[in-house]
């Protein structure tokens, strides 16, 4: 009865595990702000190096 | 600035496993080359035969149970602190050798306490499975803090262990009532059953996140291998849970 028990939940254990981990978590799980950043993601950056120059309004309106 | 001084001070973490820095830029990386979630789970799968295959070994042959051991926690020291790149090689021998052990430790409870070891396989799948599942669903969501509190619980675990060995080798008998049968033995076997499972969460956040951030394909053995690892100790956990619960 032992072996019968805990075998059967080993088995469909192993049967929930294979099934379920290759599906990708819950977006409650993934998109929130406080995950461990492991891997320092390279994300693409949109400023463009070189000198930059601030836009008044006002020189804008002389011109 | 971090509202928690400890992370302030002591940085994010000091686990060269969880700090080392993996590669590159991921955009540097072929799609088929990267890591998947797919791809590390049927690696798991992979280990896990192994691991039964060589616990089969060990069942048959106890003589080779120290040597095992040796052998598999020299493998887990490489893969974790030297190459976590050739995982691919290493990680397969590990649990095979790490299999022999169980199979060997496993007789010797067994010998004792029949039946304990399906009890333990049965223990050790249900949590993992439900905790799978609390993790995919967003149940657990581990944090920095919480990655924080397991590795400072784990490695305080890890020290009295060695604490225990080395006091049992030069003739003493060990860090007392850790080990016994009463309810402190069984309170702290408990406690460390738990530190063992939750430390499954962060294995699978491993993985996730791996997969999420497109990691070099080599990442699919490493977070299969250091499942392995939590798997393998919670199983041995719970051997002794068991055995301190039977033997009152």
């Amino acid at each position: 009865m032992n072996t019968i028990i805990f075998g059967g939940l080993a088995i469909i254990s192993l049967f929930v595990f294979f099934n379920l981990a290759k599906v990708k978590a819950s977006s409650k799980q993934l998109d929130r702000p406080n995950r461990i950043n492991r891997f320092q993601k390279h994300s693409t950056n949109n400023i463009i190096d070189g000198e930059s120059k601030e836009i008044i309004e006002d020189d804008e309106k002389n011109s | 600035m971090s509202k928690h001084s400890a992370l302030n001070t002591f940085g994010r973490s000091g686990n060269p496993a969880f700090t080392k820095n993996f590669g590159g830029s991921t955009y540097d990386i072929p799609l088929e080359e990267r890591m998947t979630l797919d791809g590390a789970v049927n690696k798991t799968g992979i280990l896990l035969s192994l691991c039964f295959a060589g616990a089969f070994i060990g069942w048959n042959i106890p003589a080779l149970l120290i040597p095992s051991w040796i052998i598999g926690m020299i493998l887990g020291f490489v893969t974790i602190f030297r190459r976590p790149e050739k995982a691919g090689s290493t990680a397969p021998l590990y649990a095979l050798s790490q299999g022999i052990f169980l199979g060997g430790i496993t007789l010797f409870f067994e010998a004792q306490f029949p039946g304990i070891g399906i009890q333990a396989i049965g223990l050790t799948f249900g949590i993992l499975a439900s905790l799978l599942f609390c993790y995919k669903s967003g149940l657990i969501k581990p944090t920095e803090n919480f990655r924080l509190m397991i590795f400072s619980a784990t490695m305080g675990i890890a020290l009295l262990y060695l604490v225990s060995i080395l006091m049992s080798l030069f003739g003493g008998a060990g860090i007392p009532l850790i080990h016994s049968n009463g309810l402190f033995g069984i309170g702290f076997s408990i406690f460390v059953v738990s530190i063992a499972a939750l430390n499954l969460v962060l294995d699978f956040d491993f993985i996730e996140d791996g997969a999420d951030k497109g990691m070099p394909k080599y990442m699919e053995w490493y977070g299969a291998f250091s499942l392995m690892v939590t798997l393998i100790w919670l199983y041995l956990e719970i051997l002794r849970l068991l055995a301190k619960m039977r033997s009152r």
